[in-house]
């Protein structure tokens, strides 16, 4: 693994967790930041502001699209929706993030 | 399908700019709402507190939106739009240099796509029938020049069939003019293409109705029968479905119509009656035999590279069994569109031309460039604290080339619609000039490919425009920059390139100003004498006599001369007809000939680019007319006398020639009685001893007719004797009506003396000429367009170039009016530099137009140079004082104060 691919992997993790979290269902920006928040039991800790360029990019490639919706307090709010594209990806990504992480574990533990 | 999703994301991002902003405004609304709610119910904090943190949380506003902005990919569109606002703002601000620049670059655009449109449709021609690419012409060609090798086609045929297996089938054809006259009496003349029963299944375009040629239709003596096209079928049979097995007449053969073509076809130029090809190679020597054309289909598999191989080889194998005929003689193939034009083998001729053509755009954007340059000197402020203020280098090149785009795109739109208008009447005019022998596929008008062509011009001017003086004028250091500005004047300077250009482009301005003036009286000549001739009521038309294939000489001529006699008869009688009388050719399409004059050596007359040294004498036309000719057309005689029955003795005796004449060959004087002979027979190669000709003599003397469209040229005019024959021009004059409506009668007429006479061409003598002066007017048109833009540049650079000055050296002149320095010495020291560029560019103009002149013997000012030159030469002088008032004045208005103010 290149250094060049490291550091494409340590930004792709904001996006990972965004996918894998939208792959449990469609939810808005903010459900987004606290789930991550909530399953990483407070280890993970999105910043809030930059989760929205995170989506827009996103959207962009075609891995989730949005809609308007309504929530339970009749707010309006917009909720992203995983593609069938995205969800291709997350496996990929996982895969990848896997290798990432076992290669740089091992060399970790090696020292 | 993600590239799907995505683009339509992108494109949503992209074009709903606005929606996506409010979107994201609405969106962080939301997870404001919902953070502050959260914070209110975990952490118990009051509504204003739990807001507050919630949106520190967030973090900076602002700057997430601009995030989002660049994620959207939109940061080069917002700096874009910004560059075209701004481009917009300055060519409405700088509305002198804008048109300038406009108007020379959409003339040059205006030719360069006419003359691509044009190159590409005969070059890149496309047959439009099934794999029409596929279908190749087959020529032998006299690399010697002279003969027409169409002649062995016949002969070599039967060969390339059995031995050419690269192609599929062979088809032949050869185009014959006849009368076709239906059975309600009407005729017209058209072009047969007699062809052979194998070029329809090569077409393979199946009939609408009935059938092809067969083998049997080939054979000689066989019934005549006819195909038609879908248009003919619909005009002159009223499309009735029956239509095979009538009949209609060729010339006066009655055919039988045996199939219907569809519409469009006009294979193999431009017909719509086909007939069989039934020329037998036996009955001809070889090499002698009546041309015609071969075409065929390549093989499946086979690649025109193949075919060229086999048919090297099979005339390497003619030139051993008949080396005489075969020893000059090339066998070509060629893609078959490719045969109705020149240099068919050579087409890189017409890429050079075309690339010299669209030379001009870049002789004409370099000149635009320089004038952007001189006006960037006075923004140099602005770039600089663009500069300063972060914009890189690229961004400030960026916004100049924007403001060069949005400059040349009007200008190629404003080219492209003169492009359109010019081939329109272009096309027209070869509609009517050509008619059926225009290739069918050959149409002129503005395609994709001539819109991307000149958008790829619209970019590279810009790029001369915009990029080249962007480049100069940001290459010094910013920090310099902002000193110099501070100092009150620019760094920027005008160089030898600028002296260079100024002085060529008043140089070329005046160069080229006498060939415009002559090219604008050239045009008036040929108006007046359009004007003269519209009140003449003559119809003219060639009359031809369409003879059966094989004919005793004798036999034909003396029924030609009866048919023409008879004719005539019958036109006199008609009530209307003023005048009959018959021509060897038309006005102003007379062949040339040679003549001598008795005891005046050749080179005696002072220029005159006829004169051919020595004994080939000078070049006039040369036409036999009717005795009363000059009556019936209205022609004065000017001195002597016109022709009579005595001229009519054999040999003549007598000629008279026109004005023309008189000046250029006899060099003035009294022209009567002077001696004249023909001595053409000395220059023909094929005949080893000329026979010397009887001297004749001028007789009388008649103006210029009709006024040539370039130069009058010298004409002598012979009686035409009753026994020559066909083709002949006929010149009715009508009275009561205009001449046009005795059109249908004289076919009527015609058809009724005889199917076999055939008129062709039938047009009034004003559009007679106006057919024949459409060439003179485009190129008189074209080089008008860019001699104004030639002026104008010139104009423009003479203003650029004060202006610039003035610029430079505020501060200069301020302290010289300080000092007491009046007006004139003020502007005499200022502008003496462009002064002297503009008279040295007169200096080098007037000699370069001077030269020219002499080299073409006065054809460059129209023998007029002793008046056109210095005229010129004043004219571009007043153009220059012109452009100079503005900046003068303005150089004059700079007070002393202010200038020293701003030090």
């Amino acid at each position: 693994m290149t250094i060049r691919a490291q550091t494409d992997a340590l930004r792709g993790s904001l996006d990972l967790l965004v996918l894998k979290t939208l792959s449990l269902a469609p939810m808005h920006g903010w459900g987004i930041s606290q789930r991550i928040q909530q399953t990483s039991k407070g280890v993970l800790e999105v910043n809030q502001g930059s989760l929205y360029p995170a989506l827009q990019r996103l959207e962009k490639d075609g891995l989730i699209t949005s809609e308007w919706g309504t929530t339970d307090n009749n707010r309006e709010a917009r909720y992203y929706r995983l593609t069938a594209t995205g969800r291709k990806a997350l496996g990929v990504e996982l895969e990848s993030w896997k290798r990432f992480a076992a290669g740089l574990e091992a060399v970790l533990r090696s020292t | 399908m993600s590239w799907i999703d995505g683009a339509r994301a992108r494109l949503h991002l992209l074009f709903r700019r606005g929606a996506a902003e409010s979107r994201f405004a609405r969106e962080l609304e939301f997870h404001i709402a919902m953070e502050t709610d959260r914070l209110v119910r975990e952490e118990q904090l009051t509504p204003d507190e739990a807001r507050r943190r919630a949106l520190v949380a967030f973090g900076g506003v602002t700057r997430h939106t601009e995030t989002l902005r660049e994620g959207r990919g939109l940061a080069w569109l917002g700096g874009m739009s910004l560059d075209f606002k701004l481009a917009t703002r300055m060519l409405v601000k700088n509305p002198g240099l804008t048109l300038v620049a406009v108007v020379g670059i959409a003339v040059a655009v205006t030719i360069a796509t006419v003359s691509f449109s044009v190159i590409y449709t005969l070059v890149e021609g496309k047959l439009p029938l099934s794999e029409g690419d596929r279908i190749v012409s087959i020529r032998n060609i006299d690399r010697r020049g002279g003969y027409d090798a169409r002649a062995t086609h016949l002969h070599d045929l039967a060969t390339w069939r059995e031995g050419l297996r690269a192609v599929g089938e062979l088809g032949a054809y050869r185009l014959v003019e006849r009368n076709l006259i239906t059975t309600d009496g009407r005729s017209e003349s058209v072009r047969i293409a007699e062809m052979s029963a194998s070029g329809f299944r090569i077409a393979r375009v199946p009939p609408l109705i009935g059938r092809y040629f067969n083998n049997e239709d080939e054979r000689a003596g066989a019934a005549p029968v006819v195909i038609i096209g879908y248009d003919l079928w619909q005009t002159r049979l009223a499309a009735r479905p029956d239509v095979v097995g009538q009949t209609l007449r060729l010339g006066d053969t009655p055919h039988t119509i045996v199939g219907v073509m569809p519409k469009g076809f006009a294979f193999p130029v431009n017909n719509r009656v086909w007939t069989p090809l039934r020329l037998n190679a036996a009955d001809y020597d070889r090499g002698r035999a009546p041309g015609i054309e071969i075409f065929g289909r390549l093989a499946d598999g086979a690649t025109i590279d193949d075919a060229r191989r086999q048919l090297l080889t099979i005339g390497q194998r003619l030139a051993i069994t008949d080396p005489d005929l075969h020893a000059f003689i090339r066998s070509r193939v060629i893609p078959y569109t490719r045969a109705f034009i020149d240099n068919p083998e050579a087409t890189w001729v017409y890429s050079l031309v075309q690339l010299l053509v669209t030379m001009l755009l870049v002789v004409i954007g370099t000149n635009v460039a320089v004038l952007v340059y001189a006006r960037t000197a006075s923004r140099m402020g602005e770039i600089a604290i663009r500069t300063a203020l972060g914009a890189t280098r690229g961004r400030v090149v960026a916004q100049l080339f924007a403001e060069a785009l949005a400059m040349s795109g009007v200008a190629a739109l404003i080219g492209l619609l003169g492009a359109q208008l010019a081939l329109e009447q272009i096309g027209a005019a070869v509609e009517r000039l050509r008619g059926e022998q225009f290739p069918f596929w050959l149409r002129f008008h503005i395609t994709p490919i001539v819109v991307l062509y000149a958008v790829g011009l619209a970019v590279a001017a810009a790029v001369i425009v915009g990029v080249a003086p962007a480049l100069k004028a940001t290459r010094h250091k910013v920090r310099s920059q902002l000193q110099q500005l501070s100092a009150g004047g620019s760094r920027l300077r005008l160089g030898k390139t600028w002296t260079f250009l100024i002085v060529t482009q008043v140089a070329l301005a005046v160069a080229v100003l006498p060939l415009a003036m002559a090219g604008v009286s050239a045009w008036k000549r040929i108006e007046s004498a359009k004007s003269a001739l519209a009140n003449k009521q003559i119809l003219t038309a060639t009359l031809l006599f369409d003879r059966p294939e094989v004919s005793e000489a004798r036999d034909v001529a003396a029924r030609w001369v009866n048919l023409r006699a008879e004719l005539v008869g019958r036109l006199q009688g008609e009530s209307g007809v003023v005048d009959v009388a018959f021509a060897s050719s038309a006005p102003s399409e007379e062949p040339n000939t040679r003549v001598e004059v008795f005891g005046a050596a050749a080179s005696k007359v002072e220029g005159d680019t006829n004169t051919v040294s020595g004994s080939e004498g000078y070049a006039v036309g040369e036409s036999r007319i009717d005795l009363h000719f000059f009556d019936a057309l209205e022609i004065p005689i000017l001195a002597g006398r016109g022709f009579d029955a005595g001229d009519l003795s054999n040999p003549s005796t007598g000629v008279i020639v026109n004005r023309s004449f008189v000046r250029r060959v006899l060099g003035g004087g009294n022209p009567l009685g002077r001696r004249i002979r023909d001595v053409s027979a000395r220059r023909d190669p094929r005949s080893e001893s000329a026979p010397v000709m009887p001297w004749e003599e001028i007789v009388g003397v008649v103006p210029d007719f009709p006024v040539d469209s370039s130069t009058p040229s010298p004409k002598i005019y012979r009686p035409l004797m009753p026994t020559d024959v066909s083709p002949a021009m006929i010149a009715v004059r009508v009275k009561g009506m205009p001449a046009l409506t005795f059109t249908k009668r004289l076919r009527e007429l015609t058809i009724v003396t005889s199917p076999m006479l055939r008129l062709d061409g039938i047009k009034t003598l004003e559009q007679a000429l106006e057919d024949d002066s459409a060439p003179t007017r485009l190129a008189v048109l074209a080089m008008e367009l860019i001699t104004l833009s030639t002026v104008l540049l010139s104009a423009a650079g003479i203003y650029a170039l004060m202006s610039f000055t003035i610029t430079r050296r505020r501060r200069e002149i301020g302290i010289r009016s300080a000092l007491g320095a009046g007006s004139s010495r003020v502007l005499m020291s200022v502008f003496s530099r462009a002064f002297a560029q503009v008279v040295v560019g007169i200096a080098v103009g007037v000699t370069l137009a001077g030269v020219l002149d002499g080299l073409l013997q006065g054809g460059w000012t129209g023998r007029r140079g002793a008046f056109v030159l210095p005229a010129v030469a004043i004219l571009m002088a007043l153009v220059a004082l012109i452009a100079a008032i503005g900046p003068a004045n303005r150089a004059l208005r700079i007070s002393p104060l202010e200038a020293l103010k701003s030090e």
